[in-house]
């Protein structure tokens, strides 16, 4: 064994550069090259998920309260050595001598934030602050401020009762979602100033938090000590945030996963013709050897080596080639990734080493054992054909263990059983295509041109190799279709988000007796007809659990409860569970949205107790709605049934499209001064950034899961080289002219590529659904335009690179051919 | 692995001293120095119209030095009868003692030493490895014994056979008669006391057909080995010592 590594080390250079494990080792670039990728990017978006979810909060651990909190939490998370910061955020106006605006006051400690970045500037834009809170009678403004009251560094402004000096512009700050009313604009003052502004009363709308870093087992602790905690207190973790992150970040790693999977499945496929056809060609080589005495442990010694070789310069090529796709993707994520992406971790190059190892024993191991075994005798026979079944089991035992590796690679049993079950039915499907093709072909007799007849016959003759070929066309066009649907959808889905017409003005505070005139208004200047949700501002009390006497707060935030009324369903939003109401009913029902019901720990039937305009009323739960976040209407988290809310005091809020290059919006605050208008421009540019660089890093990986499928169908074309070579040569010797030979071949190729497009099809719908509907959440229709594009671009590929294959044997003197074979 | 294979080497050894001892012992040609020596065997294989008699009690023996052919008609049974000699194929009955041990009581790896070491072969249709040069063709045998000197002995093999000047060139590259020539240098190149050639000049014309022939022999004498050629040229089995004819499985 030892001298057939040896013997391997001598000869690898000549035999990796020569097509066979060319093939092959390609197929473990493009493996490891995947897998690699997708587990640096997991890595390091994961830890960057981490952090942007903790800067989201601007902590590890929040604890979050409408009411003071008891300051013993704070002490206790000092005992736990953990970072410490208080905010406390309220609604206040902001006076100046001329004017003034309702501003979400923010008041921080000197240690906010523990995570994030806080960004102070000057009024000349030039930084002077990245954390703590303003000196006590200061105060930071965000840009919206300090240009809607035109403040200057000289103006002094009052909030309550105490006047502060203008000290800095807030140019970002970390816990944006924070403060209960998002769309105010933000101050920041010093916490101790609170009591000297005065403007907390009971029955204030106020935000408390207490903030917390440090350690996973510190906070694990404190989190233990602090044990149960009151109701009021709502305790925020990062990992429970990441949920938040944008939907398209998360789809596009589902996507990512899905790709590398199809890429490793694909690459596995190609692997196998590759070792097939580098078996058969080796088994004279083998065979000679065994002649001139060398033992089985030789030859196995020799491949087993030259393997070892591949998988080693395979892997580390496949390394750098992940690598750098990874770095593409992230650089195309750059606008999702606010954070500095952690270093890469380890991980990816042993898992990259794992891969290959795995495709080179599921596709290798059975060849190892023929050629290792080869009886000399063959050498006399001139015998060298290659006979798998005796070794299937052997094939079975290694593809099993492939897909065991996969399901703990990808930690998703459901996704990989699947994707077994279709490879077994298309398998099959394929298979028994094949056969049934071969039996009809077998059985007619063709009248029309040679050329024809002999491609077809040949399909016939080859037999189990012709149905083999229809197999592998098959299962690679299967997956790169499958793959090709999913990426055009949810890249279309993103962008559906951001259609022609999304809004880019909230409008709220609109009074009843406003209606009419701010509809002709935008009907005048921008030919916008609005539609107004009412809104109904008011508070969740209790609820009681149906058939129970009892009204309990337990579970429910002390919450501000923005409630609207409504006929029918908003269009972004879903029924989850129970029923919408019947437009007359004339029971005070509610619609809450699932997420909410789920963490107050409600249930349809129950009986929510509602504060709103100075009186209470109650309502029953009767449906769950999933609501489309992304979508620019306004959604809320309760809407009450006509009959419940119509009474009920209430202003309007709309959302509108408006060019934006155009003052109208100008003119329209100017003309309803108490009307207040939220520019989503940044938002919606944002969302946009998102959807676009989400888009790219689809299509990276996308691309890198075709060059697999291409890989494939040339290694299947090319499989059979060999016979089809000396065929044609036989052919051309014994008096057939070009055409026939390229036709027999065209015919060949086509009825394969047609029969295999079809099925893949076929089945390609089945998997696409199952992927859609069990891991995409998305709806599925087939797409037309897809499956008949790579329908035609798969079967013309097979048949442009089936004819280039015997290209050489068309042209060149049929003695050469034989010569060399 | 590799205890297991030098447990295996050493009892091919055991078996080829006890082999000797008893050929030293009941010498049935006192006289001659036997190099191969075929005793009753016989050649079965399964085959769709049943149980197929190959051939069938073939008796015969080789001395040093004093090359043999086998001749016979197409389907007779030779290439069968030479692979069993060789030890590459084992017969269903009989023995065959090849150097002085019995190889039908090895196992394949067993045979396999012998023949990397002391046995030569040629074929019919060449087998060159297409993708190595004519060099690296000649080596290969000595690469599998792991030969240091692989290269210079291998140059002196080409040499031997006229054509060290195509060295560099690939086996496509070739014409039949050379292809033949350099499989003659890969043959002779671990200094076999025993040559195997099936059909060496079946795909050839007369000329290179020639050249093959007196390059045979020539090296017969030249390395002192024994050439044992089956063919169906009879011009050619005539110029060897001992002839044997086949039919239908049997010598005549
Ligand atoms: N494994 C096998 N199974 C069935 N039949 C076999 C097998 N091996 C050889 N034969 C048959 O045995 C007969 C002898 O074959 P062999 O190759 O030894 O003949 P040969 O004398 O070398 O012929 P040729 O001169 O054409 O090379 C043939 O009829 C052949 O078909
Ligand atoms: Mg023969």
């Amino acid at each position: 064994m030892i001298k057939g590594f040896r013997y391997a080390l001598n000869k690898f250079w000549p035999e990796a550069l020569s097509g066979d494990l060319l093939i092959l080792s390609l197929s473990i670039v493009l493996a490891v090259t995947s897998i690699s990728s997708v587990s640096f990017l997991g890595d390091r978006l994961q830890t960057s998920m981490k952090l942007q979810a903790s800067s989201i909060l601007g902590a590890d651990l929040v604890l979050r309260s409408a009411s003071a909190i008891d300051p013993n939490y704070l002490e206790l998370g000092v005992a736990n050595n953990l970072d410490t910061a208080e905010t406390i955020t309220f609604l206040s106006m902001i006076i100046t001598d001329e004017d003034n605006l309702l501003t979400s006051i923010k008041t921080t400690s000197e240690s906010y934030p523990l995570k994030g970045e806080l960004i102070i500037a000057d009024f000349d834009g030039s930084l002077i602050q990245n954390s703590g809170s303003p000196p006590s009678g200061s105060v930071w403004i965000e840009p919206k401020i300090a240009e809607t009251l035109s403040i200057n560094n000289l103006t002094e402004i009052s909030i309550g009762n105490k006047t502060f000096k203008v000290d800095g512009i807030i140019k970002d700050f970390p816990d944006r979602n924070s403060s209960f009313v998002g769309f105010y604009p933000i101050a920041i003052v010093n916490i101790n100033d609170v009591s000297q502004m005065g403007v907390i009363q009971t029955g204030s709308r106020v935000i408390y938090r207490n903030m917390f870093s440090g350690s996973k087992r510190n906070l694990d602790n404190f989190v233990n000590d602090i044990g149960e905690i009151p109701a009021d207190i709502r305790l925020q973790q990062a990992d429970d945030v990441g949920d938040e992150l944008g939907e398209a970040l998360r789809e596009s790693v589902t996507f990512f996963n899905l790709a590398s999977l199809f890429t490793v499945i694909i690459s596995v496929i190609s692997a196998m013709m590759a070792v097939r056809r580098y078996a058969s060609r080796n088994l004279l080589h083998a065979s000679l050897m065994k002649v001139f005495g060398a033992s089985k442990l030789f030859i196995l010694g020799h491949q087993i080596m030259q393997l070892l070789l591949i998988i080693f310069f395979a892997t580390l090529f496949g390394l750098l080639c992940g690598y750098a796709l990874q770095s593409l993707i992230i650089s195309a994520l750059q606008g999702i990734l606010t954070n500095e992406l952690p270093a890469p971790s380890f991980k990816p190059i042993i898992l990259g080493f794992i891969t290959s190892i795995f495709v080179v024993l599921a596709t290798a191991s059975p060849y190892l054992k023929i050629l290792s075994q080869t009886e000399p005798i063959r050498i006399l026979r001139n015998d060298f054909s290659i006979n798998i079944s005796n070794n299937l089991i052997i094939y079975l035992v290694a593809l099993v263990t492939m897909f065991i590796f996969l399901g703990i690679l990808f930690q998703d049993i459901k996704l990989l059983s699947y994707i077994l079950l279709v490879l077994i039915f298309v398998t099959a499907a394929l298979f028994a295509i094949g056969k049934t093709l071969i039996y009809l072909l077998g059985s007619i007799k063709f009248s029309s041109g040679i050329g024809w007849k002999i491609g077809l016959k040949n399909i016939v003759n080859r037999g189990n190799e012709s149905i083999l070929q229809i197999i592998i066309f098959g299962l690679s066009l299967l997956f790169l279709i499958v793959l090709a649907e999913t990426r055009t959808d949810l890249i279309d889905s993103w962008s559906e988000t951001l259609e022609e017409d999304t809004p880019n003005y909230f409008l709220f505070n609109i009074q009843e007796y406003d209606l009419v005139n701010v509809t002709s208004y935008l009907l005048e200047t921008a030919n916008f007809s609005p539609s107004y949700t009412p809104l109904i501002r008011g508070r969740l009390l209790s609820a009681k659990r149906a058939g129970s006497d009892e009204f309990s707060s337990e579970n429910l935030m002390e919450r501000e409860a923005n409630l609207t009324w409504q006929e029918s369903l908003p269009k972004s939003n879903k029924i989850s569970k129970g029923e919408w109401w019947n437009e007359e009913s004339l029971e005070a029902e509610v619609s809450i949205d699932a997420e909410v019901a789920d963490s107050m720990n409600l249930e349809i039937g129950d009986e929510l107790l509602f504060s709103a305009g100075g009186s209470k009323f109650s309502a029953t739960v009767t449906s769950f709605r999933e609501i489309e976040w992304e979508s620019f209407s306004p959604n809320f988290f309760f809407i009450l049934s006509p009959s419940a809310g119509q009474k009920l005091p209430n202003s309007y809020i709309t959302s509108i499209k408006i060019s934006e290059q155009s003052d109208i919006m100008n003119l329209f605050t100017q003309r309803f001064p108490t009307i207040t208008a939220v520019d989503l421009a940044a938002v919606i540019q944002q969302i946009r950034n998102t959807v676009s660089s989400a888009s790219l890093a689809v299509q990276y990986i996308f691309l890198l899961t075709l060059i697999a499928g291409i890989l494939a169908l040339v290694a299947s074309v090319f499989s059979n080289r060999d016979q089809r070579t000396k065929e044609t040569a036989i052919m051309h010797a014994i008096g057939a002219n070009r055409l026939i030979i390229f036709q027999s071949a065209a015919a060949e190729f086509f009825i394969l590529g047609i029969l295999s497009g079809f099925t893949a099809i076929i089945f390609a719908i089945v998997l696409s659904s199952i992927i859609f509907s069990q891991f995409l959440d998305l709806q599925y229709s087939p797409n037309l335009l897809i499956l008949g594009l790579s329908f035609a671009i798969g079967v013309i590929f097979i048949f442009i690179s089936g004819i280039l294959s015997i290209r050489k044997t068309i042209y060149t003197s049929p003695i050469i051919t034989l010569r060399d074979s | 692995m590799v205890f297991s294979f030098n447990d295996k080497l050493s009892e091919a050894f055991t078996v080829m001293k006890t082999e000797s001892k008893i050929a030293e012992n009941t010498p049935r040609h006192p006289l001659k120095d036997l190099i191969l020596e075929v005793k009753n065997i016989t050649k079965e294989v399964n085959s769709p119209e049943g149980l197929l008699t190959i051939v069938k009690d073939i008796n015969l023996s080789v001395e040093r030095g004093k090359p043999i052919s086998l001749v016979g008609p197409s389907g007779s049974g030779k290439t069968t009868l030479l692979a069993i000699m060789a030890g590459l194929d084992i017969p269903t009955k009989g023995s065959v003692k090849l150097l002085g041990s019995n190889i039908t009581l090895m196992n394949e790896d067993q045979r396999a030493q012998i023949r990397a070491k002391d046995v030569g072969f040629v074929f019919q249709s060449f087998h060159l490895m297409p993708r190595l040069s004519a060099l690296d063709n000649v080596m290969l045998p000595l690469e599998i014994a792991g030969d240091p000197d692989a290269i210079e002995k291998s140059q002196i093999a080409l040499d031997q056979v006229g054509l060290s000047s195509r060295a560099k060139n690939f086996a496509t590259q070739l014409s039949g008669g050379e292809k033949q020539r350099v499989a003659i240098a890969r043959a002779i190149v671990n200094k076999p006391k025993i040559l195997f050639a099936d059909e060496p000049t079946g795909n050839l014309d007369q000329k290179s057909s020639n050249a093959v022939t007196d390059l045979l022999f020539s090296i017969n004498e030249l390395i002192n080995t024994t050439l044992v050629l089956v063919t169906h040229d009879l011009l050619l089995a005539e110029k060897c010592k001992d002839l044997y004819e086949l039919s239908d499985g049997s010598l005549l």
